[in-house]
């Protein structure tokens, strides 16, 4: 295992009180997979993956329990100056918007050339000609002129390629993609996964790809979680994810997706009501107060996300295809 | 960017003859005379002190006459009420002395400003940031003739370091920059938190801290050149201001600058002397407004000057 997280609990203290932004997380990660965080605003999908790499302010920022092994070092317990180590070498991360994720006041070279002075140990020039073959890899024409050029001289597309250029640097052994393709163009959006794709396998990176955009994670991903109020409500591959959802939720986050297939003027189903107030989680399964197939039990016990006799990993007390089923027939 | 310059010099020109034409408007609307004096004179003396500093000419005739005179070579004129000195002396004199002292307390405020603000900034929240913050809310508070009273008591009568007063010793100098320097430290400190907070919100600074840098460098390299624009726009005006001197710090420590002839000036009519210093005072704020643009343009790349 590259990466295992086992019951992270991240709080925020603001104004309105205490906010539950992840609520007992586990997942694990081997070399080279790429594993998929699904979710939508506010689940807790970034703030999971800043947590681990230290960069939750505290406060307002809590870790209050859990733990991270990155290669047998817990990284939630690591002294800053080793986890300063893994940062941005071991472990790299981009960001949602290339926009404003490059410092606008230094060049490229500038901004490329501290990583692997930094973790490597390189003089300037060899980290130059490094970053100049950084660039051409991720694809910037004239890489060795456009090195000295500011941010704002690029496309958001082309900016995009400079950060993961940037995260590459040091050849890491996990790339955290956080929303990387939220902030493009559609068309850009699928050259910028490609290119994740293809670097992952000549390097042999493990990317951890949060998203709320579950076309992206079809693509991508092997393995998808699905975060929902800050926990994890459905872990699985992603084809059977797609064909057959077994939690509530993805069965609803699927449900309310246009379909190509689906006749022309025909209506989304979105899921009923609003995503929980992060400060008053409601009781029992987060979801239930949205849920179509509330049970009894639901507001009175937490369903643990376990494994299932069909090796499917979910946290729900239903058998959500089962009722599908049963509804179907009972409609004709 | 030397287009850019010559641009700026010419509307500076065009900017010191408003002013020029504005302050003499002015000047000659306020009721009284340069020559009106406790002791009543007889007229024939008055007529003779009128001709000699040609002010029985006609209004236009002195505004162009003393127009001719500037323009070419800079001439300000006789000062009418200061004995033997024409204006451009008077400057020479003054304005090094307030010059220096301006640099000396700019220096300070800066050091001290800049460093407040930034560990403010970084450590906000803290005990640091709590006290740094009230004593440069009390700095910019407090006049500078109650700071001078405190930091005499404190270092001439309780602990005698520093003398009291006078001019041309290194040790005359020290008390008056800090006096004149404190509510400029307080606000560059107030200035620099605020804008560092504002940088270290942005997302390229959690960049920054996913590279792996530590927290100096992100801070020193990513996050200071941002923080310093605010204060970099604050600190044209303020040079401008400090480098002509503070009438209350030069009369409490008895050196010999430019701040008590930009009031007296005033008070007593002065026309050429209250009109060099205004005309001194417009250069300086363009100057230093040019430099700012200037290093606006060096501090952020995205600044294009035209």
């Amino acid at each position: 295992m590259l990466l295992e997280v086992e019951d992270l609990r991240v709080s925020f203290q603001t104004d309105h009180g205490l906010v539950r932004a992840v609520d007992g997380i586990s997942f694990s990660l081997d070399r080279g997979e790429t594993l998929g965080i699904v979710g939508e605003s506010g689940s807790g999908k970034s703030v999971t993956n800043l947590a681990i790499l230290g960069l939750i302010p505290q406060p307002p920022g809590r870790i209050e329990s859990g733990r991270a092994n990155f290669r047998g070092q817990n990284l939630l317990t690591l002294p800053r100056r080793e986890l300063q180590k893994i940062r941005g070498n071991r472990i790299a991360m981009i960001f949602q918007d290339p926009m404003t994720s490059l410092n606008p006041f230094l060049t490229i070279a500038q901004q490329l050339t501290e990583v692997t002075m930094l973790h490597r140990g390189w003089k300037y020039k060899q980290a130059l000609d490094h970053a100049v073959e950084m660039l051409e890899r991720v694809g910037i024409p004239a890489a060795s002129r456009r090195v000295n050029d500011y941010p704002y001289q690029f496309s958001g597309g082309m900016r995009q390629r400079v950060m993961i250029a940037m995260a590459l640097s040091c050849q890491p052994d996990l790339l955290i993609a956080d929303e990387p393709t939220t902030a493009l163009d559609v068309t850009i959006q699928a050259q910028i996964l490609e290119l994740i794709q293809q670097l992952q396998k000549e390097e042999g990176t493990a990317v951890i790809l949060i998203t709320h955009d579950l076309g992206v994670v079809a693509n991508v991903c092997r393995r998808v979680n699905v975060m929902y109020a800050g926990r994890f409500v459905e872990e699985a591959d992603v084809d059977a994810l797609f064909a057959q959802p077994r939690h509530p939720y993805t069965l609803g986050l699927l449900n309310s997706l246009p379909r190509l297939d689906e006749q022309r003027g025909a209506r989304l189903d979105p899921i009923a009501g609003q995503p929980p107030d992060l400060t008053n989680i409601p009781p029992g399964c987060v979801f239930h107060p949205r849920c179509p197939f509330r049970i009894d039990r639901c507001p009175q016990e937490v369903p643990a996300l376990t494994e299932r006799i069909d090796h499917r990993r979910y946290a729900c007390f239903v058998d959500v295809q089962h009722q599908a089923r049963v509804a179907v027939k009972e409609n004709g | 960017m030397g287009w850019f310059i010559i641009k700026r010099l010419g509307w500076m020109l065009l900017t010191l003859w408003v002013v020029y034409s504005v302050s003499f408007v002015l000047m000659r609307s306020v009721p009284g005379s340069p020559l009106s004096a406790e002791r009543k004179v007889s007229p024939e003396i008055e007529q003779n002190l009128k001709r000699r500093y040609r002010l029985d000419q006609p209004l236009g005739v002195q505004y162009w006459d003393d127009l001719r005179r500037i323009v070419p070579h800079g001439d300000l004129g006789a000062s009418l009420k200061i004995q033997d000195f024409s204006v451009n002396e008077i400057i020479a004199q003054g304005f090094p002395v307030s010059a220096s002292l301006g640099i000396l307390a700019l220096a300070f405020a800066l050091t001290l400003g800049l460093t407040a603000g930034i560990i403010s900034a970084v450590r906000r929240g803290s005990l640091a940031d709590f006290s740094m913050m009230t004593i440069a809310t009390i700095g910019i508070a407090l006049p500078n003739f109650v700071i001078a009273g405190i930091v005499i008591i404190l270092f001439v009568f309780l602990w005698p370091l520093f003398p009291p007063g006078g001019w041309g010793r290194i040790s005359n100098i020290i008390l008056p920059a800090f006096c004149l320097g404190a509510p400029y430290a307080a606000y560059i400190a107030r200035l620099t938190r605020t804008g560092m907070l504002d940088v270290l919100s942005q997302d390229y600074i959690r960049t920054a801290f996913a590279k792996g840098l530590s927290e100096r460098t992100v801070i020193l390299r990513h996050a200071l050149r941002g923080a310093l624009l605010p204060v970099v726009s604050f600190l044209g005006p303020a040079i401008a201001g400090v480098l002509t001197g503070s009438l209350v710090v030069e009369k409490i420590f008895g050196i010999p600058g430019l701040g008590v002839h930009f009031v007296n000036a005033a008070l007593q009519l002065d026309y050429p002397l209250a009109m060099g210093l205004v005309l001194l005072y417009t250069t300086l704020l363009y100057v230093m407004n040019l430099l700012v643009d200037l290093s606006y343009a060096i501090l952020d790349p995205r600044v294009k000057l035209h």
